[in-house]
């Protein structure tokens, strides 16, 4: 069970979305999070959905997965949806469970709990499509080089970087290890999956006391294969693949600049009434 | 040996105290040499100082009193540390603590990496590592759903992207299954006979040495023996002394010798063992 996260995971291919830059896919995922924010109604929302299924759809990446990453955080959307029918009260009143609007089911209260269940859904499918079609290396040599300026500030990109790169590279082993540390604590009687709420933690403590000895263990470990494998202090390394901005990133920012553009367009000119109730945050 | 040197342990103690008095040693008094293209292995048990050994001959453990030289470089001065390294690639024994990349070609890429080498050439030396090891098919599979002989070869490949002259192997198999093993010890052998490339193979699994040129048994810290596997497995007193085994096929000469069979003393090999039976039976082709 622990083993389905599939943060950070990658899925190796060749569609165009996996040729893209890192460094571009990185930008136009955080330009997208912005605009997506700036949505005001169904209609620039639709054509930023829009976007990701195409996306998803061009990356090959199978739809099962990508429902994967959604489901971790199906939990996260019902529970904001929840809210939004529960506290927005604006619009045609539906059923009300007392005798004020207050807690009523509104027009307005299932309005915007579908505009912020599709915004969430929209987020996760593209920064997820980031994972899967980047690898964790050149996701990290992306971020290092789009954060190199603030070296000026005297912030160690590089050992950022690098540290991202190990943690990427271990949430698959140390949760392979927790289950394993789990399972032998179950062994010998540790009450992990019943057992009052206390129990339950005094038994987490003898997960996680072995989950840290071991952690500590392996990087120490690794400091030394890394220095015997002659890493320094990253200054002059050179990388296997190079990063190179093509007419691939060129064609996607140009997309991305049409949907947005569409998207705020719609947002604050042409459809502005189409907006009846602001969405309670 | 006629062979020039690569590696020079000379009288060699190594402590991990850091005070000054009640020292106890790791390593003590070592002297014995690598040749280019030899293939050493070193016995011990546990805690006999094998791993400390391993760490002395790339600069990672500095000695405590006397000298280790590579390539002529002493490994006490900083500014050889990083030729040191390039020229003697150390591989530990848990494969899940040296790989630092998800994707398995980019962990090759490391070492290259570091060593600032043009990414054309890095894409060569990658492929090639990965070919020499057997990985090739898998270079674009993620790290951590590699089997543990898999991962051990990537880790082993890492090494010889840099090139090394001298690789030690710091036992490697040890946490492997049988398969895993065999297939190890294998890409090991060839990295020596194809390459050239010298190997210092820790170990204590004793058929893991039978191929080497020569075999160095350490026991508390200190040289108990070198010799041909031949001139070792030949002194069971010995290794029994320092806590280790025979391999398995001596184990059955010698109980064949208790039930009074005239059977020779040095056999080694599976093979030497059937030929010498076939030949006790008359059955020889
Ligand atoms: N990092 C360390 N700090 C202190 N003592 C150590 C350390 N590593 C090893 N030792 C000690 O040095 C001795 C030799 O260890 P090691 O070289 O790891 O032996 P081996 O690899 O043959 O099992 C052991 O007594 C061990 O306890
Ligand atoms: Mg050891």
């Amino acid at each position: 069970m622990i083993r389905d996260i599939t943060i950070g995971q990658f899925f190796p291919g060749d569609s165009f979305i996996h040729k893209l830059d890192a460094r571009a896919k990185i930008v136009i995922t955080v330009l997208y999070i912005i605009a997506l924010f700036m949505c005001k109604n169904f209609f620039s929302l639709s054509l930023m959905l829009l976007f990701s299924v195409v996306c998803v759809f061009i990356s090959r990446i199978s739809p099962k997965l990508i429902w994967k990453s959604l489901k971790t955080i199906i939990f996260i959307v019902l529970f904001t949806s929840a809210l939004q029918i529960i506290y927005n009260n604006r619009g045609e009143v539906l059923w009300k469970p007392f005798e004020s609007r207050e807690f009523a089911v509104t027009t307005g209260g299932i309005y915007s709990a579908v505009f912020l269940a599709v915004r969430i859904i929209a987020l996760i499918l593209l920064s997820s499509l980031l994972t899967y079609t980047t690898s964790p290396t050149m996701l990290t040599d992306a971020l290092e080089r789009l954060l190199s300026p603030l070296k000026v500030f005297g912030v160690k990109v590089h050992s950022l970087a690098m540290m991202m790169t190990i943690a990427l590279r271990f949430i698959p082993t140390l949760i392979n290890e927790i289950d394993i540390i789990m399972s032998a604590q179950k062994a010998r009687g540790a009450k992990l999956d019943n057992g009052s709420v206390g129990e339950r933690m005094k038994a987490m403590i003898s997960v996680f006391i072995p989950l840290f000895v071991s952690a500590f263990r392996r990087a120490a470990e690794l400091a030394v294969a890394m220095e015997c494998r002659c890493y320094t202090d990253g200054a002059s390394r050179t990388r296997l693949k190079v990063m190179k901005m093509g007419y691939r990133d060129a064609v996607a920012f140009g997309l991305l600049s049409l949907v947005i553009a569409g998207a705020l367009f719609t947002s604050y000119y042409g459809f502005s009434s189409m907006f009846i109730f602001e969405p309670v945050m | 040996m006629t062979k020039e040197t690569l590696i020079e342990f000379n009288n060699v103690s190594y402590s991990y105290d850091d005070e000054e008095e009640n020292k106890r040693f790791a390593v003590k008094n070592v002297s014995f040499t690598v040749g280019r293209g030899e293939f050493i292995a070193i016995l011990g048990h546990n805690g006999s100082g094998k791993s400390t050994i391993a760490k002395l001959c790339n600069s990672i453990c500095i000695p405590t009193s006397g000298t280790v030289t590579v390539g002529g470089m002493d490994t006490r001065e900083e500014e050889n540390e990083i030729e040191v390294r390039k020229k003697v690639g150390v591989v530990f024994q848990n494969p899940d603590n040296q790989i630092v990349a998800s994707i398995v070609e980019e962990d090759v890429a490391f070492g290259p990496e570091n060593l600032a080498v043009d990414p054309k050439e890095i894409r060569i030396r990658v492929d090639e590592a990965l070919e020499a090891v057997g990985m090739y098919d898998r270079r674009f599979s993620e790290t951590h759903r590699l089997s543990g002989g898999q991962k051990q070869r990537v880790a082993i490949a890492g090494i010889i992207a840099m090139r090394p002259e001298c690789i030690v192997l710091d036992e490697p198999t040890a946490m492997l299954d049988p398969k895993g093993r065999a297939r190890v010890l294998k890409t090991v052998t060839s990295l020596n006979r194809e390459l050239g490339i010298s190997v210092v193979l820790i170990t204590h699994f004793m058929e893991e040495a039978i191929g080497a040129d020569r075999i160095m048994v350490i026991n508390k810290g200190a040289v108990k023996a070198v010799g041909t596997p031949r001139e070792i497995f030949g002194q069971p007193e010995l290794l029994k002394g320092c806590g280790l085994e025979l391999p398995d096929t001596a184990k059955l000469c010698e109980k064949l010798k208790l039930e009074n069979i005239d059977i020779r003393g040095d056999i080694l090999t599976e093979d030497e063992f059937v030929d010498e039976i076939l030949k006790l039976t008359g059955k020889t082709e």
